[in-house]
């Protein structure tokens, strides 16, 4: 008799997903999953600028474990940084290739010493400018001057020096733009460095000065801020921040984020933090939020699949994706979480809805084994996320209505012990209190 | 020594005060320096204990027993051996060590009155334990043969499945009277009222 | 200074009124000295005594004249003082508090030295009782009681006292074994949650300096909470800080051995006491170590029930680690004799159901029940609230607190909740 209920909510169930706008994905859901091929290194390094394209393809040389693709990496790597001027960065990238791609990609002693000479120079006469500016006294100047030092240490690989002058303009700033200038800076050396302490402090500088902020900067800063909330595990807050993030931001913050990592991050940090409502209000029916997701279908599908409760296809797409996050320098760390996060949702999700669920059922859905899945939940019983016992003879699992008025006389009367115990407790500490007192008062007469 | 409270609760069959009264009566004789040691009713005094179902008592009474009484006196260790399988919770070997002893007639009656609480406890228990069990370990548990032990538990209701030898347990509904301290019910009320007001 | 005739004499004559007693009583005083020096030769004059009549009296000589005799000089020295004990009016040794106490002593150490510590059990009992003002005060004569019942194996004898709620104390020092030894007592008898009340006030306690009942008293209670509660959670923040601070350099395997067991593991637990079987050893824990770790089981055990309906006799082998569906059922069988769990067993599935507690807080027995312990806590509130006014309008503590604030915690006499009040 429950069986069938089950199957009639089910399906009742699927209608309302296919109403709410799942159909609309059947094509792209009959396609081949193509993230499951390996990661295109050289479409993927596109996406990025700057530093954090090197620092990203190093990440991916050491982490892949596929010699092919270590090289290619290590070669773009290699490539993008004679464009600039970080001659640490090349001697670090130069070891790492150890020769394996020819005498083209060898150490150049001359480059080397000619960037490094010129360095020297440049250095020199930045210092005589701002000695000069500072005898000046001339703010603005002096500010220029400290602006340039944190450039040049940037573009030569001294993050903590760069800081220091970035942070340094700060008393010289005149203008609400000069201070958001300096926060952008700041923020970016901390993101690179590590720091997100100091990014989180920075954002919210930012986010005080009176200047109404560009709509990129704007953009710009929430993906800042969910990069650090991301980087403390505090996933939902991650989520918001980058659910927040506008379409502005575009290709103007390559040299941190990429478009399609607002989709991946946000699309998981969300997924694992969020329930239902707030997974349907804030990122399917966000028009904004849909455009980040159309860069990454895969993880488009993945929300879908899961608001859907298709949650094969959810894990599938989820497992597929999961090599090439592994290689993303921010979200690595957190995949192992986010993704059995996820998991739990969708096994919460799943038996929400039911009196009654049939194990083997349910085990298929989540492809895996219905002693695997009786593990799994009995985890989730024991943190009471899931308010349910399993009938294992029957392999059903059945929802669980405490009766509130036997737990509450259960509890008034655990208190009342509790309360006993600790009262007898204090009157005799008082008491022993006590004596001890009059006997060291007693001595003392 | 006098043993009058002994023999009186012995007469009247209120078993389950013996322990009691031993204890006492040995600390009084402990006291007056008599040396009772060889003399004392322990098989009586331990399964006394054990029919109070006091076992931790009956196994520090047998812990203060003199190696040389637990050597001359067979049936103190008989007794124990009882008390010994009831702490390890061996249900079936209780039974055989209640009838592995031909106890002495002073005793006989005692260690009858136990055998029989003791059933009356496990089946009991049985009952509150099992929905379906296996007639041979019912009559284990029992300390029964297969055919009194299904005789016995048929006449409780419990229902014979001879394909599988299993025995399917049926649950008495327990009326209980409820007859409540209208004093009590009036305190409660009181405190109900306090909270509210 | 008088003669022993004319002491005997005085004694026979002033037992009785309240005024003469007094009298009698400096009377005693003053002939201390001489009642030494004649000890050896006092045994006689008891015999002109009557020792529930002249209880003063004899209490006096019978102090002088046992802490100069040993029990091989004189048999019956045993005999005479519990018959004292026995006898003697409570009104009169109360006069004398520490010659009782002293003539108790003796009482015991002779019982020790004869190896019969079961002689002084019930004299003991007797005068615990008698020195009581009220079953809520503890006498000093408490620990010798439970120390000799502890030694004569008469643990249900020793728990008799054990039933009072002690709350005044005098010498923590008395209060610290009392716990110690009732909480021992109580371990024997397997009644846990008292055992860990006795053991949870020694280490709660208010301490200046470290010291050795506290430090087994704790290995104990870890031992027992894991035991009856299946787990052991921190000290409360009131716990001293010296205890707190130093009982790691004592204790840390015991702490060891509740992380281990809080894991859930068999295999892990027995590791641990591998790790440490010699220490547990020499703490005279080995059968308490041994029924935490039947406990390990029994919580597994007790865990499954909190998620399954049903579940295999072979998944419950499985997952608690038991090496037969056999051993599994036998297990879930002792728990629901115990009242552990609630379960049925259908061994032709091989399956076990789980039910929920069917306490339905309907029958008289639990009305009766939750009106006693409405009635208890309301008792506690009112003494604690008693104990508060006084300390807070203590002259000499106010004084104390007005100099050196600090010194005292204020937490141990704070946060009285006040809300059972009626």
């Amino acid at each position: 008799m429950e069986g069938e209920e089950d199957v009639l909510e089910t399906s009742m169930i699927e209608e309302e997903i296919r109403a709410n706008g799942g159909a609309a994905n059947e094509k792209q859901r009959s396609k081949a999953i193509i993230s499951s091929e390996q990661m295109d290194v050289e479409a993927y390094a596109s996406s990025y600028t700057g530093r954090t394209k090197i620092a990203r393809l190093i990440f991916i040389a050491e982490r892949c474990g596929n010699t092919t693709m270590e090289l290619e990496a290590l070669r773009m790597a290699y490539d993008e940084i004679k464009k600039g001027e970080n001659t640490l960065l090349f001697r670090d990238v130069v070891d790492k290739i150890r020769g394996r791609l020819g005498a083209a990609y060898g150490m150049d002693h001359a480059w080397v010493d000619g960037v490094d000479r010129r360095a020297e120079a440049r250095k020199e006469k930045l210092d005589n400018e701002l000695n000069a500016y500072r005898t000046n006294l001339i703010k603005e100047s002096i500010r220029m001057g400290y602006n340039d030092f944190g450039e040049f240490y940037y573009a030569h690989g001294a993050l903590g020096d760069a800081f220091k002058n970035y942070a340094r303009t700060r008393d010289y700033c005149t203008t609400s733009k000069h201070i958001i200038q300096m926060c952008l800076n700041v923020i970016l050396v901390s993101i690179e460095m590590g720091q997100f302490t100091h990014v989180t402090n920075y954002v919210s500088k930012t986010e005080q000065t009176p200047e109404v902020l560009d709509s990129v900067t704007v953009a710009k800063l929430r993906c800042a801020a969910g990069l650090a909330y991301l980087e403390n595990k505090k996933y939902k807050h991650a989520a918001r921040k980058f659910l927040e993030t506008g379409l502005e931001l575009e290709n103007n913050y390559t040299e941190v984020i990429a478009p399609q990592d607002v989709a991946t991050y946000g699309g998981l940090c969300a997924l694992a933090s969020f329930d239902r409502t707030e997974l349907k209000n804030k990122v399917i029916d966000n028009v904004n939020f849909r455009k980040f997701l159309e860069l990454v279908p895969e993880v488009r599908e993945i929300i879908n699949d899961f608001y859907s409760s298709r949650y094969a296809s959810c894990l599938e797409y989820l497992e597929n994706l999961k090599a090439n996050l592994l290689l993303d320098i921010h979200l690595y760390d957190h995949v192992e979480t986010l993704y059995s996060e996820i998991r739990h949702k969708a096994l919460i999700q799943y038996t929400h809805p039911f009196l009654s669920v049939d194990l083997h059922m349910m085990a298929s859905a989540f492809k895996t084994s219905v002693a695997g899945l009786e593990k799994e939940l009995e985890a989730l019983i024991t943190e009471n996320q899931i308010q349910a016992r399993i009938d294992s003879h029957n392999k059903i699992l059945y929802a669980r209505h405490a009766d509130q008025r036997n737990t509450t006389f259960q509890r008034a009367l655990q208190m009342g012990n509790e309360f006993d115990r600790d009262v007898r407790a204090m009157l005799l500490r008082a008491n022993l209190l006590k004596h001890e007192f009059n006997n060291r008062q007693s001595r003392k007469l | 020594m006098d043993f009058s409270p002994l023999n009186e609760a012995l007469v009247s069959k209120s078993y389950d005060k013996i322990a009691e009264i031993l204890d006492e009566l040995m600390l009084q004789a402990a006291t007056d320096g008599v040396p009772y040691q060889d003399e004392w009713p322990y098989s009586i005094h331990l399964l006394g204990h054990i029919i109070a179902n006091d076992i931790n008592s009956a196994r520090f009474l047998w812990k203060s027993i003199p190696g040389g009484v637990k050597e001359s006196r067979p049936e103190v260790a008989a007794v124990w051996r009882i008390g010994q399988q009831l702490w390890l919770r061996d249900y079936a070997a209780v039974h055989e060590a209640v009838r592995g002893f031909d106890w002495s007639a002073e005793l006989r009656d005692l260690v009858v009155a136990f055998s029989e609480l003791y059933t009356k406890r496990i089946f009991l228990l049985l009952l509150s334990a099992y929905s379906t069990i296996s007639i041979g370990d019912t009559a284990r548990f029992l300390g029964m043969t297969e055919e009194d032990a299904t005789n016995y538990t048929q006449r409780q209701g419990w229902i014979v499945d001879p394909a599988s030898g299993m025995l399917t347990v049926t649950k008495q509904p327990v009326v209980k009277e409820q007859k409540l301290d209208s004093s009590k019910l009036q305190r409660l009320t009181e405190y109900v009222f306090h909270l509210e007001h | 200074m008088e003669s022993a005739e004319s002491l005997i004499a005085h004694i026979q004559g002033l037992s009785s009124a309240p005024e003469d007693l007094a009298q009698l009583h400096n009377l005693l005083k003053q002939s201390e000295e001489s009642l030494e020096s004649l000890a050896p030769n006092l045994g006689p004059l008891l015999n002109q005594l009557d020792p529930s009549k002249h209880s003063l009296g004899f209490l006096y000589i019978l102090e002088a004249y046992a802490s100069a005799t040993h029990g091989e000089q004189e048999n019956n020295l045993v005999s005479t003082i519990a018959k004292f004990i026995d006898s003697c009016v409570t009104e009169q040794i109360c006069l004398a508090p520490e010659k009782f106490v002293s003539v108790c002593r003796k009482l015991k150490d002779e019982a020790m030295q004869l190896q019969m510590p079961i002689r002084g059990v019930a004299p003991l009992r007797t005068a615990v009782r008698k020195l009581q003002p009220t079953s809520e005060h503890l006498t000093t004569l408490h620990p010798d009681f439970l120390v000799l019942c502890l030694l004569a194996k008469c643990y249900k004898a020793g728990f008799s006292v054990l039933e009072d709620d002690i709350v005044e104390v005098e010498q923590p020092r008395d209060f610290f074994l009392y716990c110690y030894y009732g909480g021992m007592i109580c371990i024997g008898l397997k009644r846990f949650r008292k055992a860990m009340e006795l053991l949870y006030y020694v280490i709660t306690s208010p301490m200046s300096s470290m010291n050795a009942i506290a430090i087994e008293s704790y290995k104990k209670y870890i031992l027992v909470s894991l035991i009856n509660n299946g787990q052991f959670s921190n000290l409360p923040k009131y716990t001293s800080s010296v205890f707190s601070r130093n009982q790691k350099n004592f204790c840390q395997y015991y702490n060891e051995l509740a992380t281990s067991y809080a894991s859930g593991k068999i295999s892990e637990l027995q590791s641990c006491l591998e790790a440490y079987k010699d220490k547990f050893e020499t703490d005279n824990n080995v059968g308490l170590v041994k029924q935490v770790v039947s406990s390990l089981y029994k919580r597994n055990i007790q865990r499954l029930t909190q998620m399954y309906l049903t579940l295999s006799l072979q998944d419950i082998a499985n997952t608690v680690q038991l090496s037969s569906t056999k051993e599994a059922e036998m297990h879930v069988l002792q728990m629901i004799q115990d009242g552990e769990i609630f379960a049925t067993i259908n061994q032709k599935d091989g399956m076990v159901s789980f039910h929920e507690d069917p306490e339905q807080y309907k029958s008289c027995e639990m009305i009766e029940h939750i009106d006693s312990s409405i009635q208890r806590i309301m008792a506690l509130s009112k003494k604690l609230t008693t104990m508060d006014e006084q300390v807070s309008s203590d002259p000499i503590y106010l004084a104390k607190l007005g100099r050196e604030r600090q010194r005292f915690d204020l937490d141990d006499f704070d946060t009285v909740p006040q809300k059972f009040h009626m």
